[in-house]
């Protein structure tokens, strides 16, 4: 399994510009958190090398002869008050210990080496039964009694007042670090959301590009310099697909024209025929392929050429239209036809022409269906729809699907017709955004409804 | 009854000369607008026949050019069935009726025949259905050998049924022709009248036939007794 991959560049820009802003929040607080800490630190091992220098100034040679640490009353009182976080010992050059607070911090340097000029320092794991840790410096300094060694050190616990007081402040920062990544990232997301609406906006249009509107292009103004070389190709390439339109559009009226008239002259020239009963069969093959003809160029002119449904059309117009054209011809097939429906108009949206050859197609049917002297009925809704109801043996429900394909021809059914009625009643009715449905009649039969948007 | 054709294809004008000329009219034929509009200038015709697509223009400017001339001569256009719909709007400027290709010959002379039989047509007398005649101006009926003469009502829907024989008659069209004479028109008026019509007829063994489209109207089919 691979991640998926991320296809919006708006959420790849947010998702690395977060990256990048909590990797950058992180370092920001580390350096600080580190810096913070290591100026404590400095700031501790001054503290300990003035002290030295103080314990220095306060040695001197007694009455005796010996060197001895003369500590004024308010320092000694210091250093009384917090006898176990403050420690120090000073030897005197020869090693003799001067003084130690306390005595055994005093024994325990007696064992160490001896100091330098430069600090050395060191980290005492407890003393003399006492838990907590030092850490603290010895130093070579000289004094009036001459040359010291000191040594001193102060109780971690001490020093983590200070700590403490850093980490509350590093973390008052390393909170606002994030909020402020946080703003960062808020308004940089605006910003490509801002940056990126007219390319939404170009493909909400683009969106809306189908074979009825391929005279639509797409707007270049206020896009994104990069994108514009992109809309500039798409612009060309809708170009020439209406360029491919035009020529496909050509072909079918063309091709109308070329087969209608030499099947208007076969026709023709068999009326004129004497008749006979090969002259009969021949008719009506010519009438088979008629339709045939008529049939695939609506099937090619539905592919071609997007309708125009933008009309208002009346239903009851067109239904009783159908009925008053075809009512002869299903006469002469022994079938009626007959119309019923709302006395005022069925105002739809749609192509009159379109909708005629729908309700048409379902006559031919249902006629085609009906057994003799039986009534087809076509009826329409006042709600925008129309129904073709027929006395016939009704659509077996497993089929109700595929009676809508092209070339679909269910067992049982007339050998006539090719199997392209439905399938152009079916895209009409695509191109109307309506629908077609197919239900059992009332009395046995089937019922095709069409379903309509109405007319606002 | 002289016809002229205006059609580019040859074989169709044959056609239709010959299924014309079986029916008794006499047909010209031209295929080009300029030729078309050169003998329509000097000869009367009773009737045209117009194909839209003709090699040097457009059917339907010849037709406007003809009305503009003040030629009100009966105009049947053969089109191919794209440019009805691109059309329809133009037809109605000037045409009288259209056929869309291919169509059946019988079609053709039965057209013809309606639009001489019109009030300002050449064949305006007198109109004939199977064994059935009726004279627009008489207003009476012959059905065989019978002589009858009708009620005003039923003659006049008699009359429009005739004219537009084989074709559907809306009930609403034979409703306005009988506001002329009923001011006070009833709701059953004509489903009333056809009734009687129809008695008559098949009472007097007409070879025609009235039947009702439910929903729409009526029509009236040859052939059978």
């Amino acid at each position: 399994m691979t991640a998926p991959r991320l296809r919006s560049l708006q959420l790849r820009l947010a998702v690395r510009l977060a990256a990048l802003f909590i990797a950058g929040a992180a370092i920001i607080a580390g350096v600080l958190v580190w810096r913070a800490y290591d100026t404590a630190d400095t700031l501790a091992d001054r503290e300990l090398s003035l002290r030295a220098a103080d314990l220095a100034k306060y040695v001197a040679t007694g009455p005796n002869g010996t060197a001895r640490l003369a500590l004024p009353a308010a320092l000694r009182e210091a250093y009384g008050a917090t006898p176990d976080a403050d420690i120090f010992a000073i030897r005197a050059g020869d090693g003799r210990l001067i003084a130690a607070m306390p005595d055994t911090f005093g024994s325990l340097v007696a064992r160490w080496p001896t100091t330098t000029e430069d600090a050395s320092y060191f980290h005492l794991p407890g003393l003399a039964g006492k838990t907590q840790d030092y850490y603290g410096l010895g130093i070579s300094l000289d004094s009036a009694a001459g040359p010291l060694s000191i040594w001193v050190a102060r109780a971690m616990g001490a020093t983590a007042l200070v700590h403490s007081m850093l980490e509350e402040f590093v973390l008052d920062i390393a909170w606002v670090i994030p909020l402020f990544m946080l703003l960062a990232l808020a308004i940089a997301i605006l910003a490509i959301r801002s940056t990126l609406r007219p390319i939404r906006e170009v493909s909400e249009i683009a969106a809306s590009i189908g074979p009825s509107t391929t005279s639509v292009r797409l707007p270049q103004a206020n896009l994104p310099s990069e994108i514009v070389p992109l809309v500039t190709a798409v612009n060309r390439a809708l170009g020439r697909l209406e360029q491919g339109f035009a020529v496909q559009r050509q072909f079918t009226a063309n091709a109308a024209h070329e087969l209608r008239t030499p099947l208007a002259i076969i026709t023709g020239a068999l009326e004129n025929m004497e008749p006979n009963l090969e002259v009969e069969k021949l008719k009506t093959d010519v009438d088979r392929m008629n339709r045939l003809v008529e049939q695939l160029l609506s099937v090619a002119r539905l592919d071609a050429i997007a309708l125009d449904v933008s009309g208002t059309v009346d239903l009851n117009d067109v239904a009783r239209d159908v009925v008053a054209t075809f009512a002869p011809w299903a006469l002469a097939q022994g079938r009626v036809l007959a119309f019923t429906g709302p006395d005022g108009p069925v105002p739809v949206m749609g192509n009159a022409y379109a909708i005629a050859d729908a309700v048409r197609n379902l006559v031919e049917n249902a006629v085609a269906h009906a057994p003799p002297r039986c009534e087809v009925t076509v009826a329409t809704d006042a709600g925008g729809a129309v129904s073709v109801i027929d006395p016939g043996p009704g659509v077996p429900r497993e089929d109700r699907e595929r009676i809508f394909e092209r070339f679909w021809r269910g067992k049982g059914a007339p050998s006539h017709g090719a199997g392209l009625g439905l399938a152009i009643v079916a895209e009409i009715m695509k191109a109307h955004g309506g629908a077609v449905r197919v239900e059992d009649g009332p009395n046995g039969g089937s019922v095709f409804t069409l379903v309509f948007r109405p007319a606002c | 009854m002289r016809i002229l054709i205006v059609e580019d294809e040859s074989r169709i004008i044959e056609i239709l000369r010959s299924a014309l000329g079986r029916a008794g009219f006499a047909v010209d034929a031209v295929r080009h607008c300029a030729d078309a509009r050169a003998v329509l200038e000097v000869t009367p015709y009773d009737a045209v026949i117009l194909d839209l697509g003709l090699p040097d223009g457009d059917g339907l400017t010849l037709l406007k050019d003809m009305r503009a001339r003040g030629n009100a001569v009966p105009v049947l256009v053969l089109t191919a069935r794209d440019a009805v719909e691109h059309r329809v709007a133009g037809l109605d400027t000037g045409a009288d009726d259209y056929l869309i290709k291919p169509f059946a010959m019988s079609e053709v002379i039965a057209r013809i025949k309606a639009l001489l039989r019109r009030p300002e047509g050449a064949l305006g007398a007198l109109l004939r259905s199977g064994n059935i005649a009726f004279d627009t101006i008489g207003r009476d009926l012959r059905i065989g050998e019978t002589v009858l003469v009708l009620p005003r009502r039923e003659s006049a829907i008699l009359e429009h049924l005739m004219r537009r024989a084989g074709r559907v008659v809306p009930k609403t069209v034979l409703e306005e022709k009988l506001y002329g004479i009923d001011d006070e028109l009833e709701s059953n008026a004509i489903p009333v009248h056809v009734h009687h019509l129809r008695r008559k007829l098949m009472g007097r063994g007409a070879t025609v036939e009235i039947h009702t489209v439910r929903g729409v109207g009526y029509l009236l089919v040859e052939g059978k007794a």
